[in-house]
């Protein structure tokens, strides 16, 4: 088997893991693509580095890293463009709507909406280092050890940071929920 | 447990992070407390909304477009050549920020290191003009006379110096304010020879060292100093710099320095 078949069977099962986690840092569907992509290259030319049993938390590091990259290239360039853009960017609704119209049928869209919603928002509203040890552990469901290699950091400050992160989106998402309760009402 | 510690430790026994006996205390500590067992649902029923609707699925055409970038990348990369990445994610701009902030570092290291050095050199020369001084006065007193022209008289002792000292030392007769002038001489001081003019108060005897002085402040004045008993007062005026010294105390020293 050559290098790249290999490579390819071992990494393309974690796509999903690699798309999910740019998603919830860059926010926006074309920019989390190009990052995976642009990981997923990087990781093929560094694969001969790779000597872990488990090629998951090695290629999320990567991504993480493309993208903390792209986060901080697009600070700079929000210094020159217009603050429009900034705002509408930075609120998450615009990409909101750009995920959820991704490959559903409308009613799917209408019956997941509602919590779906509410939480994208909440987790737009989040710091990326939060946002991130959020993904890592509920969903990819990564050990502390794991995470703490992805972000580089400690083990301790995987701890310290999860126990913010999710008191930060409990307050979130409690705000969230009582504004429309009253907006109900 | 305490609750303040168990509170911080919910989230990591939660994640089965926390070692058996911490994991045994949490546990009990949860049974026995309403805060932290609703911290704990709370956690539980937010982990649970963000699985559930947490992940963000890929398109299709994504697998596709890694696929053929992968092929376009094995095509580029020739066997053979050096793989670049010398670190995961490292690539040129971050390498040049680095070095950007490296040398950032290694200019405010310079930076210090020179303001280090001009302090401490400053300091030095200041430390050998003050024992210079200090020994000369001391010189002075050991002596029979402490002056080479002996004059009352301004306009006896200022002429002594043209062609003696490279400048028009400040010389006044202030008798009037209780400082009788004796006169003047030469001496060497930080490696320079130095005009002193000489005046006494009561009993104590005050030299006057005077040299011009690269300094361009018009006034500037150095707190009075002490050492080993004698007052010593710097100042600095018209790009001639003036030091007292005596056994006089600093408010009288301060008295002729403004007289000066």
């Amino acid at each position: 088997m050559t290098d790249k078949a290999r490579f390819e069977r071992l990494t393309l099962p974690h796509m999903d893991a690699a798309y999910n986690l740019a998603s919830h840092l860059l926010q926006t569907r074309a920019d989390a693509e190009d990052a995976v992509q642009d990981a997923f290259v990087r990781a093929y030319r560094a694969f001969h580095q790779f000597e872990g049993a488990d090629i998951r938390p090695w290629l999320l590091t990567i991504v993480r890293n493309v993208c903390f990259r792209r986060l901080q290239e697009r600070r700079r360039a929000d210094n020159v463009v217009s603050l429009d853009e900034v705002s509408s960017r930075s609120t998450g609704a615009a990409f909101e709507a750009d995920m959820a119209s991704a490959d559903r049928s409308p009613e799917q869209t209408a019956i997941a909406s509602s919590d779906q919603a509410l939480l994208a928002h909440a987790m737009a509203e989040l710091p990326p280092v939060f946002r991130e040890v959020i993904v890592l552990r509920e969903i990819e469901d990564l050990s502390y050890r794991e995470i703490a290699g992805v972000i580089g950091t400690p083990v301790g400050t995987v701890m310290s940071r999860l126990a913010r992160a999710r008191t930060e989106l409990k307050a979130i998402l409690n705000r969230m929920t009582n504004q429309d309760d009253r907006n109900a009402m | 447990m305490q609750c303040d510690r168990a509170h911080e430790l919910l989230g990591a026994y939660r994640d089965g992070e926390l070692a058996p006996e911490e994991r045994r205390a949490v546990a009990g500590h949860i049974g026995t407390c309403r805060t932290c067992s609703t911290a704990v649902a709370d956690d539980e029923r937010i982990g649970r909304l963000v699985k559930k609707f947490g992940r963000i699925a890929p398109p299709p055409a994504l697998e596709p477009r890694l696929r053929a970038a992968l092929d376009r990348a094995e095509e580029t990369s020739l066997p053979g050549k050096p793989v670049e990445t010398p670190h995961l994610g490292m690539d040129a701009p971050k390498a040049r920020a680095l070095a950007k902030r490296v040398a950032a570092l290694a200019a405010a290291c310079l930076v210090a290191v020179m303001a280090t050095w001009w302090v401490m050199d400053t300091t030095r020369h200041a430390e050998q003009i003050e024992h210079d001084i200090l020994s000369a006065h001391i010189r002075s007193l050991l002596q029979d006379s402490p002056t080479q022209v002996a004059s009352s008289d301004q306009h006896v002792v200022r002429p002594w110096f043209a062609g003696r000292a490279d400048f028009a030392p400040a010389v006044k007769d202030l008798t009037a304010e209780g400082f009788a002038l004796l006169g003047g001489r030469l001496d060497y001081v930080a490696d320079r020879r130095v005009a002193v003019v000489v005046y006494k108060r009561r009993l104590h005897l005050i030299n006057v060292f005077m040299w011009p002085s690269s300094v361009a402040a018009t006034e500037s004045l150095a707190p009075a100093t002490s050492r080993n008993g004698y007052n010593l007062l710097i100042w600095s005026r018209n790009g001639v710099s003036y030091c007292a010294i005596s056994d006089l105390n600093a408010a009288e020293m301060r008295e002729l320095q403004h007289l000066l």
